[in-house]
């Protein structure tokens, strides 16, 4: 076994309210430990960000599968990716509708079919051709994101003072390095409240919401999706990576220009081909885990790193 | 600064019959583009008109005379983005309207969004007043034909999948603003709802007033395993020459995830670009008044501007 394995999750980068704080902290801890549970075992990164972004999916503290925020029309439409970084294969959905866990179903567009990208009612039908089962809406939505609907309908508040005041739920994800060096990463999400019927963010556009490559890393992004999308904040991560900057540096490099040249904020999480990772935002906060060599480090605001010696699981 | 508009029609191996039409075609979508910039106007006019001109073409695979999907109906993916400060707006699975780049344009400026899809982005175009024609009335014969020919169990849909015609434009006006536009009918008998780079910012185009903006032609998947537009400004950043930047990703790509395709390009600096890994692309330009154009590798034809109206 040649690499050191290593898994971090993220839960969203926004200004995540104290209510929510344990919960989040919780759900990301609990998603990444699931997740390494493969890579111990000499799973693939593929399953591992697959696992990992199921179990925040399931989780309803997040805005994605269970949990999603709803559209103008009060209805749930999700996005999501997965991709790896050995042979640079992707699969992603967008504006798909009850499905539990969309980041399975990218992860069958990319092995079952020769596409990366399917949208909407088409893709619908792909997954139901799969016997992929149709969960109604209502098993996706939760009262707290149907009363922010409300509230945001109510008020008719736009985009602009949404992420002003940063009150958005937001996107989960995953990258992984596993013991044979390959990468992979994964995203998901519901978009934000209120969006327009058909909106999609960066989340499944390849090389914004997330991007990996054996030869350089994996990035899982999150935050405004359309200014994440106008910078490719995941490629251009990599692109730094490749002139020889850090984790750290490359992210805080992209976050800081993504500020500055179209006043969006976000956060990251990376991980490089030797392995070394790390989750950043500008953001208030970001609920993050990540785990390598028997250490769990997680956080939630800015600075903040705790850190917990765990056990192998047999 | 000089404007200059780059366009190109596809590309794949264009049948003998269609050449003449790609020809004809992307000099007359050059020229029109050519014609806002002189005057004064502005990259993302120049690059909406050029890819309208093509979308109204039935030679090329973008609003009429798209191909079809699985089902036999035309579904299409447009991207435009302005350098200025990245505004973008696209289009994905959008049916039954006659120019998606214009769709896509009014996404960038209507909305605070970037992508719209399917059935939203068709509830979009009739909130905007965009007219909703009738699917048919975008279906050429050409494309109605293999799209029949692709369903016979001893097709070869290799033989059409290489029929190209995504179309798209760069430019930089007088200003120095750069933009790039990027539309399609994307696959033939594809999977309903399959999306290619055309709607994908960074894979299907990409403008940066920095550098310099890109469109991209090709096999859709394989540009997007390597976002091949941003790569080729990226190495324009690093200091290569547009030729040089796009041979370079071009190769990548072919060496990397084994795609072929074509991009054109254009820097911030008013240089330009139009280079393919596959057998042909249809392409065109106009700078200080003189039009270029071909089809094949190492093929240009020059004439000035006058002469070509």
């Amino acid at each position: 076994m040649g690499t050191k394995p290593v898994l971090v999750v993220h839960g969203g980068a926004w200004a995540i309210p104290d209510e929510f704080a344990e919960r989040s902290i919780l759900g990301v801890k609990n998603a990444v430990k699931n997740g390494f549970a493969v890579l111990e075992m000499g799973g693939s990164s593929m399953k591992a960000v697959e696992i990992a972004v199921r179990a925040l999916e399931d989780d309803a503290v997040f805005d994605a599968g269970h949990g999603a925020v709803l559209n103008a029309d009060g209805y749930v439409e999700l996005d999501a990716i997965i991709m790896n970084g050995k042979t640079l294969a992707a699969g992603a959905v967008s504006c798909i509708r009850n499905i539990s866990n969309p980041v399975t179903f990218a992860c069958s567009v990319l092995e079952k079919t020769p596409y990366v990208m399917l949208t909407g009612t088409g893709a619908n039908q792909f997954a139901e051709k799969l016997g992929i089962p149709q969960v109604p809406v209502e098993e996706l939505v939760t009262d707290h994101a149907k009363a922010e609907w409300e509230q945001y309908r109510k008020y008719k508040q736009t985009v602009k003072s949404l992420f002003n005041t940063e009150l958005v739920h937001d996107t989960v994800g995953a990258v992984a390095i596993d013991c044979e060096g390959n990468m992979a990463c994964a995203t998901s999400t519901g978009g934000i409240t209120n969006k327009m019927v058909g909106r999609v963010g960066d989340t499944p556009v390849i090389g914004s919401g997330g991007y990996a490559d054996n030869l350089v890393g994996a990035v899982s992004a999150t935050g405004h999706g359309e200014s994440i999308m106008k910078v490719t904040l995941a490629r251009l991560i990599l692109f730094h990576m490749e002139q020889g900057k850090t984790p750290e540096e490359a992210a805080d490099s992209a976050l800081h220009y993504m500020e500055r040249r179209v006043h969006g904020r976000g956060g990251v999480i990376v991980v490089s081909k030797t392995g070394e990772w790390t989750a950043r935002f500008t953001t208030k906060r970001m609920a993050w885990a990540g785990i390598k060599e028997g250490v769990l480090m997680y956080g939630l605001n800015p600075g903040e790193t705790i850190q917990e010696i765990i056990k192998p699981s047999k | 600064m000089k404007p200059v508009i780059v366009v190109h029609g596809g590309a794949g191996r264009i049948f003998k019959d269609r050449e003449e039409g790609a020809r004809s075609g992307v000099t007359r979508a050059a020229l029109k583009g050519y014609s806002i910039l002189k005057e004064g106007g502005n990259a993302l006019d120049a690059v909406e008109e050029a890819v309208t001109s093509m979308e109204d073409d039935p030679h090329f695979n973008a609003g009429y005379g798209s191909v079809l999907n699985e089902k036999g109906e035309v579904e299409m993916d447009a991207i435009i983005m302005d350098g200025k400060n990245l505004a973008s707006g696209a289009v994905s699975a959008v049916k039954c309207i006659a120019n998606p780049i214009k769709l896509a344009r009014l996404v960038m400026e209507k909305t605070e969004h970037m992508l719209l899809t399917d059935h939203g982005a068709s509830l979009f175009a009739k909130a905007m007043g965009v007219p909703e024609i009738p699917g048919e009335k975008l279906i050429s014969e050409r494309s109605r034909e293999r799209w029949s020919k692709n369903l016979e169990p001893d097709s070869n849909p290799h033989e059409f999948k290489k029929d190209p015609g995504t179309v798209g434009a760069v430019a930089i006006d007088n200003e120095g603003n750069v933009a790039c536009a990027t539309s399609t009918g994307g696959l033939t008998n594809k999977l309903v709802g399959r999306v290619g780079d055309s709607a994908c910012i960074g894979s299907g185009g990409y403008a940066d007033n920095h550098v310099g903006a890109i469109s991209t032609t090709g096999h859709g998947e394989s540009m997007m395993k390597v976002v091949l537009a941003r790569l080729i400004l990226y190495h324009m950043e690093q200091g290569m020459s547009p030729v040089d930047a796009a041979d370079t990703a071009l190769n990548y790509m072919k060496t990397r995830v084994g795609g072929l395709g074509g991009v054109i390009v254009v820097s911030n600096s008013g240089g330009w670009a139009a280079r393919f890994s596959t057998k042909q692309m249809s392409w065109a330009t106009v700078k200080d008044d003189q039009l270029q154009y071909g089809i094949y590798t190492g093929e240009i034809h020059t004439s000035s501007v006058i002469e070509s109206k």
